[in-house]
């Protein structure tokens, strides 16, 4: 059927994207460059923006936030995925229990995380002094060199349970034949793991790495609930910093700047992400 | 008879011994359980279990008061209803674009088809940052800032993506002999969308449903941008309040910690088996 009937289908979402999703994006184009006048400043909010050390920080800090999360959320992720994929009683129920830091709302998550971290009464710090870990108490949410761990550690057990079963679910459509193959050669199982499933489950891994880069980039929910990217902008992501720009400083046009420069280098990041690893486009999802 | 043997046979694949099983559901299991079980434990207390050095394992007190706090003394009651109001609307709204969307783009070759579909998935990926600043302006300059109208639309679109995207699987796998059929008995092309697709994509339906209703039902940085209001402000907002409201009781912050997961835990315990086949179909399938 070659028509437009498809197409008038498709427009009422299409244009409701559009107004609330294409316009704001050109919108923070323009405010960029204009000041709250509304008056053409050039670059003006970009240099205004880049001075400050903060934002040098903010993108050290941005860099950290997401590598250290992504490494181990696909690492846990996979052993876990791996680990249910073999038959044993009660996987089902492992399994429920395994999605429940995914269904747990993020801010329930930050309260519950920061009273378990609480220097004084939480749980953390008396399962490390009494088994001998840790000499005395740690302040992980007030030390400069514990927070940001702490925070990368909470996203990393929210998510996960999302890799799992992405990936779990990749490893079940791996055909019999080729596990039958590996055994012909004799392969053990660790060998199986290597050769068959992890060649098996890339393309898996990719689309979802991709959703936990954006995921970890949109990510302000933990941070900005537990320390607001405190102490002495330890946790400041450039996110949290364009939320602070815009809502405490009410700098509009300074946050639309870094905004713009964020953006453009989430989509090269995306870009470039999609040109490595994706074989065809309608893979990454 | 002697294929079936080799294939029995070649099922017995060899696997992880059964003590590194149980010893890594062990850990997977505590390290996935514990957080909410302290919570619920927290929750429980009475003040001085709460703080005390060394911290107390088991309630020997157990107590409701800090739930009577947060339902009574407390405007998290209100904050709850909010949240219900705009996650039904938004996920409802949601729903019917993206079913009409998604049978235009898994029933009909147009020009453009491919780019728009793209379009929608660029939609999903967009940094929330980047788009935070002239969403708020837009949302003023229609005078929808701290009204249910305003959250309503923002978590609509915040939803559309993925849904159209997890629909369009959906539809594309329900045979299109059953449609030809129907359009040789005459029904109309609206017709076939509600009598034959959606009964059919049931499931896809359910795990939409389900992805935004806990979307919109977590989401917290719009709302904390768009609803200052405590007319408007949703249950997330009302918990991030309440942990600095209330300084330092915890009791209370896990009371309403719990409010707010149990009734989305059980929606997805229900719904399980669909959300996460609807999910990963997608991602799978390619």
């Amino acid at each position: 059927m070659k028509s437009n009937t498809g197409l008038v289908f498709a427009l009422p979402a299409l244009i409701v994207l559009f107004m609330l999703i294409a316009y704001p994006v050109f919108y923070t184009g323009w405010l960029s460059v204009t000041n709250d006048q509304g008056q053409f400043t050039g670059l003006q909010n970009f240099s205004a923006v880049l001075r400050p050390r903060v934002t040098t920080q903010a993108l050290w800090n941005t860099l950290w936030w997401v590598a250290g999360s992504i490494f181990f959320q696909v690492l846990l992720g996979v052993t876990a995925a791996i680990l249910l994929n073999q038959n044993f009683m009660g996987r089902a129920l492992v399994r429920s229990i395994a999605l429940i830091p995914w269904v747990i709302p993020g801010i329930v998550a930050a309260t519950t995380w920061a009273w378990m971290f609480h220097t004084e009464f939480g749980i953390i710090n008396y399962m490390l002094t009494s088994t001998g870990a840790l000499d005395e108490p740690v302040g992980w949410l007030t030390r400069s060199n514990t927070v940001m761990p702490a925070m990368i550690a909470i996203n990393v057990w929210k998510l996960f349970p999302f890799v799992a079963i992405m990936v779990l679910a990749g490893l079940q459509t791996i055909p019999q034949e080729l596990y039958e193959a590996a055994r012909m050669d004799g392969a053990s199982y660790w060998e199986e793991v290597r050769h068959v499933m992890l060649p098996q489950i890339r393309p898996v891994i990719t689309a979802v790495t991709l959703l936990l880069v954006i995921w970890a980039l949109n990510a302000i929910t933990i941070i900005y609930a537990i320390t607001r990217g405190g102490p002495a902008n330890r946790t400041v992501i450039t996110p949290i910093q364009i939320f602070r720009l815009a809502f405490e400083n009410v700098e509009f046009n300074q946050a639309a700047a870094l905004s713009v420069m964020f953006f453009a280098v989430v989509m090269l990041i995306v870009l470039a992400y999609s040109k490595a690893f994706a074989s065809q486009p309608g893979e990454v999802q | 008879m002697r294929r079936s043997r080799f294939t029995s046979r070649s099922l017995r694949r060899p696997g992880l011994n059964r003590p590194s099983i149980f010893l890594g559901c062990i850990v997977l299991v505590f390290v996935c359980l514990f957080p909410f079980v302290w919570m619920s434990l927290s929750s429980i207390k009475v003040l001085n279990e709460l703080y005390t050095i060394p911290p107390q394992w088991w309630p020997e007190h157990p107590t409701l008061a800090n739930y009577h706090k947060v339902l009574f003394e407390s405007r998290i009651p209100r904050y709850f209803l909010n949240s219900i109001i705009v996650s039904v609307a938004a996920t409802g709204l949601a729903l019917v674009l993206a079913v009409f969307a998604a049978n235009g783009f898994a029933r009909f070759r147009f020009r453009g088809r491919s780019f728009w579909q793209a379009c929608i998935l660029v939609g999903q990926l967009l940094p929330t940052a980047a788009i935070i600043v002239p969403l708020f302006i837009t949302l003023r300059v229609l005078g929808l800032v701290n009204t249910y109208w305003g959250l309503i639309l923002v978590y609509m679109i915040i939803t559309l993506p993925l849904s159209v995207w997890m629909l369009t699987s959906y539809f594309k796998a329900i045979p299109l002999e059953l449609e030809e059929a129907a359009i040789i008995d005459g029904a109309s092309r609206v017709g076939i969308l509600f009598r034959i697709t959606l009964p059919l994509s049931l499931p896809g339906i359910v795990a939409v449903l389900v992805y935004a209703f806990i979307t919109t039902w977590n989401e917290f940085i719009f709302a904390l941008c768009f609803a200052t209001d405590s007319r408007v402000k949703t249950l997330p907002i009302g918990l991030a309040e309440f942990s600095t409201e209330f300084n330092t009781d915890w009791g209370a912050v896990m009371a309403a910690s719990m409010v707010m997961t149990v009734p989305i835990a059980l929606l997805f315990l229900v719904f399980q088996r669909h959300f996460v086949g609807g999910l990963t179909a997608g991602a799978t399938k390619g």
